[in-house]
């Protein structure tokens, strides 16, 4: 039953999300304006009700499952983009390298000296 | 035979307008890709999610469906997708503390590596001839995928191929994150799993639980901060330079 309570919350949440998206024109998912603004809001608050950190659980361990048909679809498009395979398996393979390269080599520059050391 | 055959289609046509067999089909192919990853003791380069989008792809094959029928069906999952998202805010919260400890490299090294994140790919995509479609499914590669189907929908890529670029971005970010930082001699696990989660986003996070909860904590703080800025970003950028 709290479970339900804190859906609700999560609902009404990504509802404004929305709501704020069309007024305002945002070109910014209604789901990531309304974790923003939950965010936030939880951070004034400073603490979180048993039912909403259940029930954010609950729908974070099942994420897999709600992205599933989004990913089924990777196995009919290969026509789709026929010829540009070659662009897309570069750009996947040294994109990710150069920008993991970017990002280790930033956090170790502006980590303090324990960075490098051991825990 | 043909006779059965006959009723076997009329079967179909009728399953096929309601979910509940697009339902059953994602349920089923969720939990069997978890049990065979656990059998085959969790291999990296095969994460759940490929393996159960496999096992329905061929479902759909055998059934003879059509791909846009299987999605219809699973909508009500994708419907679930906005309150999940919102609800990605609350892990967030919970390691506010792990900012305020390393907000200096956090506040340096997000806005960069995050833009890079999506810059090279994109343009070492249009460098090969990419068609603009493709650099819109390829931009978000790094986002975690509820933030990232939001973000391709505002920019006009194709989702699918999109998450085919997140799945491989994922598991080469997780190889890649130890080969280097072996090589720069990182042995840090608040910046192994920023890294992970910056780059790697879910399956990062994944592989940085691995390696220890403090690494995990930081890794979904990558990944949380990585979704917001890119998606707060990214969209923008394409209506400014008219991609």
């Amino acid at each position: 039953m709290s479970m339900l309570y804190g859906f609700l919350v999560l609902t009404v949440f990504f509802i404004a999300g929305e709501v704020l998206r069309v007024l305002l024109a945002l070109p910014v998912s209604g789901g990531v304006i309304g974790m923003i603004l939950l965010t936030l809001l939880l951070m004034i608050k400073g603490s979180i009700s048993d039912s909403l950190a259940g029930a954010s659980q609950a729908l974070i361990s099942v994420l897999v499952l709600l992205i599933m048909p989004g990913v089924v679809g990777v196995f009919f498009v290969a026509d789709e983009f026929a010829g540009q395979w070659l662009a897309i398996g570069v750009a996947l393979a040294a994109g990710t390298l150069l920008s993991v390269l970017t990002t280790l080599w930033l956090m170790q520059r502006f980590s303090g000296p324990e960075a490098g050391g051991h825990e | 035979m043909s006779e059965l055959s006959a009723r076997f289609q009329e079967l179909l046509a009728l399953l096929s307008t309601s979910p509940a067999l697009a339902i059953v089909l994602t349920l089923g192919a969720f939990f069997a890709g978890n049990r065979i990853f656990r059998l085959f003791n969790q291999p990296v380069w095969l994460p759940p999610i490929l393996i159960s989008a496999m096992l329905v792809s061929g479902m759909i094959a055998i059934l003879t469906m059509d791909y846009a029928e299987y999605r219809e069906g699973s909508q009500w999952l994708t419907v679930l997708l906005g309150p999940a998202t919102v609800a990605l805010g609350v892990p967030l919260y919970q390691q506010m503390h792990h900012i305020r400890a390393l907000w200096r490299p956090i506040l340096f090294t997000l806005p960069v590596a995050a833009t890079m994140a999506a810059v090279y790919a994109v343009v070492i995509a249009a460098s090969l001839g990419a068609s603009e479609e493709v650099l819109a499914s390829l931009a978000p590669k790094s986002v975690t995928a509820p933030i990232a189907i939001g973000i391709t929908e505002q920019l006009g890529g194709s989702v699918s191929l999109m998450m085919g670029g997140l799945l491989i971005t994922g598991m080469l970010a997780t190889l890649f994150v130890d080969l280097v930082a072996r090589w720069l001699s990182i042995t840090d696990h608040r910046i192994l799993g920023f890294a992970l989660g910056l780059n790697g986003h879910a399956l990062g996070t994944a592989r940085a639980f691995e390696i220890g909860p403090t690494a995990g904590a930081f890794a979904s703080l990558g990944m949380g901060l990585t979704g917001i800025f890119t998606a707060l970003i990214l969209p923008l950028t394409f209506r400014l330079t008219g991609i």
